[in-house]
């Protein structure tokens, strides 16, 4: 009797089929990309959106082409941040050529600097929930990360992309959540850990580098956010956490951002931040970017 | 998942995919061989796996390959209705439609909303492709 490999394709199904083709639409949309870095963490509410978007903003500052995908769909947040609540989708005209030159794309909202986002948060408003048809109501356990993942394919494989020096992926927080992004992103992603200077911060984040390292991904280093709290009456970095020295997580630090409440306040108005030059914390961003930009860069030399 | 005709030892082919039913779809399966046929009943959970990858069942996948459907349409309507007054419609050329069906089905509704809004901003009633490039123009994609 014959057994499973034995018989080629799936009898009409073609479930195997559509998903390679998906695979393949991704593929061919990222091709522009020069490079695709996640910004995680095992821990939630450390910064990492305003991380994504304030090293992009810096990024983009110099001149490079960038874009963000929210891949936090039920968290999203760049929308607002970036000041894209309201980003217009426009359908594009078909690529000319062959069937290989691409299907139809939608060009990407764009904040007024130029940086392309994606968010969920341009798509439904905030006071409401993303949600999805279901065949299983009630159960959503057992299928809503996978339909997730399928709607990031979707995203990658429907908007321009273009070409782009750098493509931000704004991760939901969970140590296993990156692994699961590293699997479905693939080699070519690199990885930009988050942390605050907090004892359990740091252990949860130790445990994401744990379970990347497994993997195949470029873990790039790690940012140690809301490291001390700019106070702007007395131009001075004061404590905001009690913990102990450097974390060892044993990856490079790419630098420390202070907490800045004036940053807080950009992120929640969506205006930029990054024109505010002359702060310690901009300065932060724009150091933190260029060691970024200078590790992805040698890396890609290697 | 494939099936084998046992007796002939042939895998069977795809006949006919039921539309789901209650969260079960009829999936008909025959032997090319001696013409047996078989039907797999999903279960809801099963139906919504294959949902979820994204990929539909059977010959329609090639057409519709670009999804299964928008998971937000149902959010649009919710969303305009919170507008105090009902906006003048627009009317859509046969080109810019066409623009419109050619994107994946998930974006469609946003992009029809948000194109409206910025037609109508302008004073026009119609949106073609002229509208659908300046839109692009005007948000610098």
């Amino acid at each position: 009797m014959k057994h499973y490999h034995d018989i080629v394709g799936d009898g009409g199904s073609r479930i195997l089929e559509q998903v390679a083709e998906q695979r393949a639409r991704i593929t061919d949309g990222l091709a522009g990309v020069r490079h695709l870095v996640a910004v995680g963490s095992g821990k939630g509410g450390v910064g990492k959106s305003t991380l994504t978007l304030q090293l992009a903003a810096a990024l983009r500052a110099q001149g490079l082409r960038i874009a963000i995908l929210d891949a936090d769909f039920n968290g999203p947040s760049q929308a607002r941040m970036a000041g894209v609540e309201e980003g217009l989708f426009v359908p594009l005209p078909s690529p000319k050529g062959s069937a290989a030159a691409g299907s139809p794309k939608v060009a990407l909202p764009r904040t007024k600097d130029g940086i392309g986002v994606f968010s969920m948060g341009s798509v439904i408003p905030e006071s409401q929930a993303l949600e999805f048809e279901s065949a299983a109501r009630g159960e959503s356990q057992t299928w809503r990360a996978t339909r997730e993942f399928a709607l990031l394919g979707e995203i990658l494989g429907a908007f321009e992309w273009g070409a782009l020096d750098l493509l931000m992926f704004d991760l939901p927080p969970g140590a296993e959540r990156s692994v699961q992004y590293a699997d479905f992103l693939g080699d070519r992603t690199s990885f930009l850990l988050v942390t605050i200077p907090s004892e359990v911060s740091r252990g949860v984040v130790a445990r994401s580098i744990a379970a990347l390292s497994k993997g195949s991904n470029r873990i790039l280093g790690y940012v140690e956010n809301m490291s001390g709290y700019y106070c702007r009456d007395c131009n001075a970095i004061k404590p905001l956490f009690v913990a102990d020295g450097s974390p060892h997580l044993g990856i490079p630090c790419l630098g420390s951002v202070p907490f800045d409440p004036e940053l807080a306040r950009s992120c929640d108005l969506g205006v930029p931040f990054i024109g505010q030059r002359d702060t310690p914390v901009a300065h932060a961003l724009e150091q933190i970017a260029q060691r970024l930009m200078n590790s992805l860069e040698s890396g890609s030399e290697a | 998942m494939k099936f084998l005709c046992v007796p002939c030892d042939s895998p069977m082919k795809l006949q006919s995919v039921g539309p789901p039913e209650r969260g079960s779809l009829s999936v008909v399966y025959s032997c090319p061989e001696c013409g047996y046929e078989m039907a797999m009943l999903t279960n809801a959970y099963e139906t919504q796996v294959v949902q979820s990858l994204g990929v539909r069942i059977g010959p329609e996948a090639a057409a519709k390959a670009s999804g299964t459907g928008c998971p937000f349409s149902g959010m649009i309507p919710a969303a305009e209705g919170s507008q105090t007054s009902e906006p003048m419609p627009v009317r859509w050329t046969a080109a810019a439609e066409a623009r419109l069906a050619n994107i994946p089905e998930f974006v469609r509704p946003m992009a029809r909303t948000g194109i409206e809004k910025f037609a109508r901003e302008r004073g026009a009633l119609q949106v073609d492709e002229k509208i659908l490039d300046e839109a692009r123009e005007f948000f610098g994609m």
